[in-house]
Parts: C-alpha cells; sequence; structure tokens
C-alpha cells in the first residue's frame, strides 16, 4: 500500500498520514452499521422491532443519533483529573484502531505489512487497558473505578487464552504476518486452518480437534476482551451504572462505542484471518482476486459481529469468579492441550 | 534521513522526559502513568534501531501487563499523595544525592568519552538481528539452556506466590 | 546442535535430578495429602541422589550448553558444598518445631528449597552473565518467599519484605553494571570478556563503574558490609533452618560466583613470570583493593556490632557477616593458595555455622527463645549440647584445636605469603573482638543460674545424633585437616584456565 501512496505523492509525510487514516474509511462506516446491526438484531430477538421512523426501517437512526452526540453538553466532572479524563476515550480508541494497521483487508491491501503481524496487534491493544483504566480513575467515581479495574483484570486474564490460540495457528503456518497467514490459507474452505489447513489428509484429521478447539477459544477470549455480554461485567448495569464511561458524555462517549465497535470488528478480523482462510474465497479460485477478497474478508468479519451480537442477547451475564475460572481454570489448560498436541503432530 | 532524526529526537525528549516527570509526580498514579509513556517512547527507540520484536515485546510486556498490574495495585490501595510518606531533608539522604550524582557524573563521562574500543556492529547484521526468525533461532539452540532455566525461575516464582497468597491452611 | 545437548545434558545431571525432584515435590503434594513429611523425603532423596551425583563428576573440566555453565572441580566442590548443607537443612527441618508446626506447607517448603539449591547449583558453574544472574534471581527468588515462611509471625513478613527490596535494588544496579559491561567488551561469557579485554584495551573509568555495580550485586549476595542491611534482620524473621541455609549455602553459592567472575573475566592470561598458583589481574586493573576494603569493612562492622546483641539469631546473623569478611580476605590475594584457603573455610564453616544454628534451634523449640538471657544455666539443664556449643563457639572464633582455627590458619597464611601484612593485622584484631561476644553466650551458659525453670532440657536421640554428625568433622578437622586441604587444592582448578 505504502509502495503505492509512494508512487503517487513521494517521499512525503503526507503519504504516511494518509497510511494512517485508511482504515478510518471502514471504521466509521462500520460503526454506524453496527449499531444499527446491534439495535435491530436484538429487538427482533426480544419480538420488537426498534426504530421505524428515521428511513426506511429506521435505518438513519445511527446518524440521527451521531448529531444528536455531537450536540450534546460534554460534561467534565469537578473533581475529576481533567487531562487524563479526556485523554482517555482517545486512547481506547487508538488501541483498537492501530490494531488494523496488521489486518489484511484483501489480498492487495495491508496497511503495514510488518513480519510482527499479529503480535503487533495484541501489543498495542494493551493500549486500551491502560486507557480504560485511566477512565476509571480519572473520573474520581468510584463505580467508574470498580468497572475499570474489572475490565483490566478481565482484559489480562483473557489476553492469555488468545494470545495461545493465535499462538496455535501460527505454529500451522509459521508467520505472524497476517497477509502470510491468509495467503497461506488460499484453495478454498478445505484449506483453512480451523479445518486443519492445507496440510496432507492424515495430518489434517489428527491437527483438526485442537484446531476446532482453539478457534473457538480465540473466539470467545475475543468477546472477553472487547468486553460484550457474557463478559460485560465492567459494564454491569445492575452492580456498577456504567462501569468505567459512567462520567462521560456527548462525543466522548460516543468515542467509547465507536472503540467497542473497531474492537468487535478487529476481534472478527484476527478470527477469520486466522483460522477462516482471512480474504481467501470459501470456493477456490472462483470468486478471489483483490476486489473478492475484501469482500470476503469483510462478509466473514461481519458475520462474527453478527455472531457477537447474537450472543450479547442470548446468555445471561457471567459471575466474576466465573469468568477468571473459564480463562483459568478452563481456557487456558485446554490451550496447553493443544499447543502442545499442534507441535508434535507437525513434528511428525 | 531528516524523518528519522525527528523521530529520534522527540522520542529521546519524550521518554527522557516523561522519566523526569515520572520521578517528581506526587501521585503514585500519575508517576506510573508517566513510566508507561516512557516505556512506549523507549518502543519507539528501539523500532528505529530495527529491533521490532524487543519493541513489541516492551509494550506487550512492560506497558501491557506489568505497569497495568502495576496501576491495578495503586488503585486497589488507594494510595494518596507521596507526600504524607516523604520525610525532611536529612543527612542520610544529602549522602545520598551526593552518591547519586557522582554516580551520574561517572556515567555521563563514560558515554561521553568511552566509545573509543567498542565492538562494531554492521547495518545488515543489526537488521537481521532484530527479526522475530533471528531471536527464535538464538533463543532455541544458543540460548535454549538459560531459556530452560527462566522456566524453573516462574515455577518457584508460582509457587511462592501461591505459598504467599493462600489465605487460610487447609 | 542436538548432539551437544545430549552431551551437555549427560554432564548435567545434578542439576536435572534437582529439577526432576522439584516437580516431584509438587506431584507428591498434590496426591499424598497436606498434612505429611513425604514431601520432605522426596527432597531430602532428591538433593542426596544429586549430591551425589555431584561427586561422580569430580575430575571432569569442561563447559557445557554453548558455555553457559562450567562443571569443573570448583564447581563441583560447591555443588556438594551446598548439596551436603542442604540435606543438613531437610534433616534440621525434620526437628524443627516452626517446620512442623506448618506442615500443610510442607510441600511448597521442600519444593523451594531444592529451587534454591537448584539456583546455587547453578551459581557455582554459571560462565555467562546470563546465567549467573539468572541463577541469582532463582536462589534469591526462593529464599525471599522462604524467609517470610512462617507467614503467620509479622516479623517473618517484615523480613521477607526487606530482603525483597533490598534484592531487587541490588540487582538491578548489578544488571546495570552487567549491560555496561557488556557494551565495553560485546561479550556475556566470562572467557569471552576475558578475551575482549586481552586484546584491547577499554575505557577504565567505565570498567570500573561497571565492577562496582556488579560487586554490588555479589556483595548483597555474601552480605558484605555496606550491603549487609537486610541480613539480621533477615536471620531473624526467618525460621532457623532457612537462616541456617541463607548462612552458608547462600553465601558458599555468592561466594562461588563471584571468584569465577573475577578470576576468569580479569585474569592476565598472558603474565609471564609469575609463580605457579598467582596471578595477576588485567591491565593494572586492581579489583583486588576494592574487594579488601570491602573485607575489612565487613569483618569490622559485623563483629563489633555482634557485641551488642542480645538474641542470638541475630549475633550469629553480624557474626556470618564477620565470616564473610574472613573469607573476601582469601579472594584478595589473587592466588590460588588464598583461593583454596576459602575453599577450606567453607568446608569448616560448614559444620561449625550449621551446628550453632541447630543447637539454637533445638533451644528455641524447648524454650521458645532465641534470647541470650534465656540460656542463662543452660549447661546445667543440658549439658551435652551446651558443651556442643562451646566447641561451635570456639571454633567459630577460630581457636585450636577446631577446624576454624584451621580455616583462619591457612587464610591468614596465604595473605601473608602475598605480603597483605596489614589485612592480616586486622583480621587478627577482628578474631580477638569475635571472641568476646562467643564467650559472653558461654559465660551464660555455664556461669550464670537458670532463671526460673530449672528442668533439664531432653533432646530424642535422632536429635542427638544430628548435633554428633556436626560437631565430630569439626573436631576431626582441627586435628586431621590434611584431607581437607588436599580436596581444596584439587578443587581450586575452573576451566579453561591453567
Amino acid at each position: 500500500m505504502y509502495e503505492l501512496l509512494h508512487d503517487l505523492l513521494g517521499d512525503s509525510l503526507l503519504v504516511y498520514v494518509i497510511g494512517a487514516a485508511l482504515p478510518l474509511l471502514f471504521v466509521l462506516p462500520f460503526a454506524v452499521v453496527a449499531v444499527l446491526l446491534e439495535m435491530k438484531v436484538s429487538a427482533h430477538m426480544q419480538d420488537r422491532v426498534a426504530y421505524m421512523y428515521t428511513g426506511w426501517h429506521g435505518v438513519l437512526q445511527p446518524v440521527a443519533d451521531i448529531l444528536k452526540l455531537l450536540q450534546k453538553e460534554d460534561t467534565v466532572p469537578a473533581a475529576a483529573d481533567k487531562f487524563l479524563f479526556r485523554l482517555a476515550p482517545f486512547l481506547v480508541f487508538m488501541g483498537g484502531y492501530a490494531g488494523f494497521a496488521a489486518l489484511p483487508f484483501s489480498s492487495a491491501y495491508i496497511g503495514s505489512n510488518i513480519d510482527l503481524g499479529v503480535f503487533y496487534i495484541l501489543a498495542v491493544s494493551s493500549l486500551a487497558v491502560i486507557g480504560l483504566m485511566m477512565s476509571g480513575w480519572a473520573s474520581n467515581n468510584k463505580w467508574s473505578l470498580f468497572g475499570a479495574m474489572r475490565s483490566v483484570a478481565q482484559i489480562i486474564s483473557y489476553e492469555i487464552p488468545s494470545a495461545l490460540s493465535i499462538l496455535v495457528a501460527v505454529m500451522i503456518v509459521g508467520s505472524l504476518n497476517l497477509q502470510e497467514v491468509s495467503k497461506f490459507q488460499e484453495g478454498g474452505i478445505q484449506n483453512w486452518i480451523v479445518f486443519g489447513g492445507p496440510m496432507p489428509l492424515l495430518q489434517k484429521l489428527l491437527l483438526l480437534p485442537f484446531t476446532i478447539t482453539a478457534f473457538f477459544i480465540l473466539f470467545l477470549a475475543g468477546i472477553a476482551e472487547v468486553n460484550r455480554t457474557p463478559f460485560d461485567l465492567p459494564e454491569a448495569e445492575s452492580e456498577l451504572v456504567q462501569g468505567y464511561n459512567t462520567e462521560y458524555s456527548g462525543m466522548k462517549f460516543a468515542i467509547f462505542y465507536l472503540a467497542e465497535f473497531a474492537n468487535m470488528f478487529l476481534v472478527s478480523g484476527i478470527v477469520v484471518s486466522l483460522y477462516l482462510g482471512g480474504w481467501t474465497s470459501p470456493f477456490g479460485d472462483v470468486m478471489s482476486g483483490p476486489i473478492w477478497s475484501f469482500f470476503w474478508f469483510v462478509a466473514k468479519g461481519m458475520f462474527f459481529v453478527f455472531l457477537q451480537v447474537w450472543i450479547r442477547w442470548t446468555l445471561p451475564r457471567l459471575r466474576v469468579d466465573q469468568l477468571m475460572y473459564t480463562s483459568w481454570k478452563v481456557l487456558t489448560p485446554f490451550l496447553f492441550v493443544c499447543i502442545f498436541a499442534v507441535g508434535l503432530i507437525l513434528v511428525l | 534521513m531528516i524523518l528519522e532524526s525527528i523521530v529520534f529526537y522527540s522520542l529521546a525528549v519524550a521518554s527522557v522526559g516523561s522519566a523526569l516527570l515520572m520521578v517528581t509526580r506526587r501521585n503514585p498514579v500519575i508517576a506510573a502513568l508517566y513510566l508507561i509513556l516512557n516505556f512506549f517512547c523507549l518502543a519507539g527507540l528501539y523500532l528505529t534501531l530495527q529491533a521490532q520484536f524487543i519493541a513489541v515485546i516492551h509494550i506487550l510486556v512492560y506497558a501491557g501487563a506489568i505497569m497495568v498490574l502495576f496501576l491495578f495495585v495503586i488503585m486497589l490501595l488507594n494510595l494518596g499523595d507521596e507526600r504524607k510518606l516523604s520525610d525532611a531533608i536529612s543527612p542520610r539522604k544529602i549522602i545520598a544525592g551526593g552518591l547519586s550524582l557522582a554516580l551520574l557524573l561517572e556515567l555521563l563521562s563514560i558515554f561521553v568519552t568511552g566509545t573509543e574500543g567498542l565492538p562494531e556492529y554492521n547495518a545488515d547484521q543489526a537488521l537481521q538481528v532484530g527479526t522475530v526468525e533471528y531471536i527464535g533461532k538464538q533463543l532455541f539452540t544458543k540460548f535454549l539452556f538459560p531459556f530452560e532455566v527462566t522456566s524453573i525461575l516462574l515455577l518457584a516464582a508460582i509457587i511462592g506466590a501461591i505459598l504467599l497468597a493462600k489465605k487460610k491452611p487447609d | 546442535m542436538v548432539e551437544q545437548l545430549l552431551q551437555s545434558l549427560s554432564r548435567f545431571l545434578p542439576e536435572t535430578t534437582l529439577t526432576v525432584a522439584l516437580c516431584s515435590t509438587v506431584v507428591v503434594s498434590l496426591f499424598l495429602g497436606r498434612k505429611s513429611q513425604a514431601t520432605l523425603f522426596v527432597a531430602l532423596a532428591g538433593l542426596v541422589l544429586a549430591t551425589w551425583f555431584s561427586f561422580d563428576q569430580m575430575g571432569v573440566s569442561e563447559t557445557i550448553f554453548s558455555g553457559m555453565v562450567a562443571v569443573d572441580p570448583f564447581s563441583v566442590f560447591f555443588k556438594l558444598l551446598v548439596g551436603l548443607s542442604a540435606i543438613l537443612i531437610l534433616l534440621f527441618s525434620l526437628y524443627s518445631s516452626e517446620v512442623q508446626s506448618t506442615l500443610h506447607r510442607a510441600g511448597e517448603y521442600s519444593a523451594l528449597i531444592l529451587a534454591m539449591a537448584l539456583g546455587m547449583f547453578l551459581m557455582a558453574g554459571a560462565s555467562n552473565l546470563l546465567m549467573m544472574v539468572l541463577a541469582i534471581e532463582l536462589t534469591s527468588l526462593s529464599s525471599y518467599i522462604l524467609a517470610g515462611y512462617t507467614r503467620e509471625a509479622s516479623d517473618s513478613s517484615e523480613a521477607s519484605l526487606k530482603y525483597i527490596i533490598y534484592g531487587a535494588v541490588s540487582t538491578g544496579v548489578m544488571l546495570y553494571g552487567i549491560s555496561i559491561l557488556y557494551g565495553l567488551t560485546g561479550a556475556t561469557d566470562f572467557y569471552g570478556i576475558n578475551r575482549a579485554l586481552t586484546e584491547e584495551s577499554v575505557n577504565s573509568v567505565a570498567l570500573l563503574v561497571s565492577i562496582i555495580m556488579i560487586l554490588v550485586g555479589f556483595g548483597y549476595k555474601i552480605s558484605a558490609v555496606p550491603f549487609h542491611f537486610w541480613t539480621p534482620d533477615v536471620y531473624e524473621g526467618a525460621p532457623i533452618t532457612i537462616t541456617a541455609f541463607l548462612s552458608v549455602a547462600s553465601k558458599a553459592a555468592g561466594f562461588a560466583l563471584m571468584m569465577r567472575f573475577f578470576k576468569v573475566s580479569f585474569i592476565d592470561a598472558n603474565a609471564v613470570g609469575l609463580p605457579t598458583g598467582v596471578w595477576t589481574s588485567l591491565q593494572g586493573f586492581e579489583w583486588n583493593k576494592i574487594v579488601a576494603i570491602l573485607s575489612v569493612l565487613t569483618m569490622t562492622l559485623g563483629n563489633l556490632v555482634a557485641v551488642w546483641q542480645n538474641n542470638l539469631k541475630r549475633l550469629l546473623a553480624y557474626s556470618s557477616i564477620a565470616h564473610a569478611g574472613y573469607m573476601l580476605m582469601g579472594v584478595v590475594v589473587l592466588s590460588d593458595k588464598g583461593l583454596a584457603a576459602v575453599l577450606i573455610y567453607f568446608m569448616v564453616y560448614l559444620f561449625m555455622n550449621l551446628g550453632a544454628f541447630y543447637v539454637v534451634m533445638l533451644v528455641a523449640n524447648k524454650t521458645g527463645s532465641e534470647d541470650i538471657d534465656s540460656y542463662k544455666g543452660l549447661g546445667h539443664r543440658s549439658p551435652l549440647v551446651s558443651v556442643a556449643m562451646v566447641i561451635f563457639f570456639i571454633s567459630l572464633a577460630g581457636l585450636p584445636p577446631t577446624a576454624g582455627f584451621i580455616g583462619k590458619l591457612f587464610l591468614f597464611a596465604a595473605l601473608l605469603d602475598a605480603t597483605w601484612i596489614w589485612l592480616a593485622v586486622v583480621g587478627a584484631l577482628n578474631s580477638v573482638v569475635s571472641l568476646y561476644y562467643y564467650v559472653r553466650v558461654v559465660r551464660n551458659m555455664f556461669l550464670r543460674d537458670p532463671e526460673g525453670n530449672a528442668e533439664p532440657i531432653l533432646f530424642s536421640t535422632p536429635q542427638l545424633a544430628i548435633v554428633m554428625l556436626l560437631l565430630l568433622p569439626t573436631l576431626f578437622f582441627g586435628l586431621f585437616y590434611s584431607p581437607m586441604v588436599e580436596l581444596a587444592n584439587a578443587s581450586v582448578m575452573m576451566f579453561g584456565i591453567r
């Protein structure tokens, strides 16, 4: 991507600015769609119809919501640490957004084709943790602080299963670069890593149970890292008002939401790239090419976003101890077994 | 080239500045946040040296995990301003300050004068050393043994943590 | 690569044994219930085997794992020393009321003792800066936790915390020193550092600063003044078994690492015209003068402060600081004779210091106090143990006919040989001071009447057997010291150094 921009604009700072801003073109419209999706899906699950007045079946409602949030008064609590309070939402968004740089949207486009790829995404997402903590502390409100602490404990705990399940796929491919990982799975649905990857049949069958386990755990840990139900303890409204963003209003509140939606897609994107072929077409060479590959990536990603919404409106919230139990005593040991087994199978 | 030096100098100033602020802030939370900023700047400096892996691991481990736990504990303990803990200037402090100053001057003199006779590395080598592949290969061949010893170290640490954390005997 | 690793593994049997034992203790404590001594016996078996395998390695001289660890007579000697003291400590633990009253944590206790022993085994052999730090950390981490093992006691927690803070700071300083040294030489293994320093001259200020910083780490480990502040509190707060282990094995491992680091890294391999067994340091870089100053400070402060102590554990803590000072004298002289003297001293110190701590433990089990006052009239209440204590103290003070005298004799001989007269004089004066506080305890035991309860204190046969096990070598080596000297002379040989 940078090469193209370089050719167009020469060696100037502008290249980097444009390169860095490109994923925004995707993230902003996506957030609008995701808000609508969330509302509509939840409503229909509960036998309601949700927005109906703004536009056809209320499709313009998210736009109206954004306009409303923009006009709202942006309050800052008197006893808050003003600077950190203002900084926090942007850090949270940055943590998710920076991850988009290493996500391969299409066979022709990846923000930054670095070797570290998914490892880099793991690292920068820690920025969001710091942002959450900052928002909770700077609000000077005990519910916010509790919410922030819960979310941090949760994200840090679930980083371990998610990193380990990423490792399972990375071991099979031998590269951390998500573009390479996607290329590795070209050639149809049977080559996706969740189905054992493009290996000889016996090896594939042996790998299958472990890759499927790792895939599920990665998705599960992903939901937990985005703090969504059933893992949305940080925002448990019955206990904590609204958690870390209780004191936020107006645009800053909107940015928290934007960050959440960006993270939802990021998590789906990682799952898709690592286990479900990324931008590759499920039908081999049919319907492939840069444009189609963009379609496949977004379609698969959106499916997982839909799945997250679905789960959110289906399952009740976990208790704190159940949450920790799941991460440390169930997911992590399972992944140790997976990693060990996959390593063994790959060597044999 | 200009861009590189801009990046380097801004990161350098930011890292030294945040380190100073970290030491001088009274509020432990703010101090910890400055330390995190400092880690990010250092990671940026590693990147300018082509050490991608170190940079990422630095953020992942230090800024992302260790410092967050630090913050967690500080917030949990709800520490107030450090002012309550600090005492007046005592002879001990003056001696400690003097010694630290002497050390600082010595170190400065080393960094100013002591560059002759240092082992040299060429750019290609440096480029290669920063990659995951290279580090992985080294870690599992030449440094396999220290790597394994580290795992025993962690095992001992885990046993210790359980020993210390367990509330009542069962 | 694989062959080389397998080859290395076969030379790594003692440490492998310890690792296996460490994992077994965890598993055994999981399955055999938590209220049993089983884990202590598992650990004991592991240590006995490891010591036996180290014994088997006598005469080997090579480095393993790409030069990370050296297996040579020097490391084998210290492995034996550490293994032996760990075995004795586990025997003590079987009769320590502190350990027996917390049997539900015996699994962790034995696992951490094994981890500590493993760390010390590695310290004895480490010949790479990376290994050095890792080994020190493994030892320290386990000992931090063990120092706070009896968590119910608040002084135990305080001890642990102080230990951690001092430990963290000194390790940090040491790492900074190591990074400077690495920057100067571009090598992490001791031999590489030596080559780099021989081939070209480096900035001497930088070298000096880095060495002083690294010395902070060593100084902390061997509790040399001025890095000793943690010692009295930790020794007082920790369970006696751990105190005894720290005072002997931890110190021995620290000395082993320090002697290897200085000798291998800073020896001048090209020096000519020196008699055999005498070596000189590189580029006229006189690190031994720094060590000499440390030695004087350490023994003087240790002895002078010990005079004022009323708690026997604290007294022994300061006395152990003083002993570290004596042993540093042997490092100063830059000769194999000096190193051999340190080794001899450690052999002696193992028995006499562990013996003294064991008696303190036995008495504390019965009287519940480590105060010097509670020793009044002990000579009448329990004559055998009191006499043993007197002999240990005489040995610690360095009087004939005990082994302690032999240890001091060889140290002073090495000093005089290298014409470090003033240091020898300071050492001798210090021994006189030490006599005073040891005799104070003896006076309380025999020349004072017991206060209050004057019933005889009885000990079981195995308990007395362990006292004898420590007492006999203390006396025996005072008279027949030649096997000890021969072993020490054979053990100063390090890999790759003529």
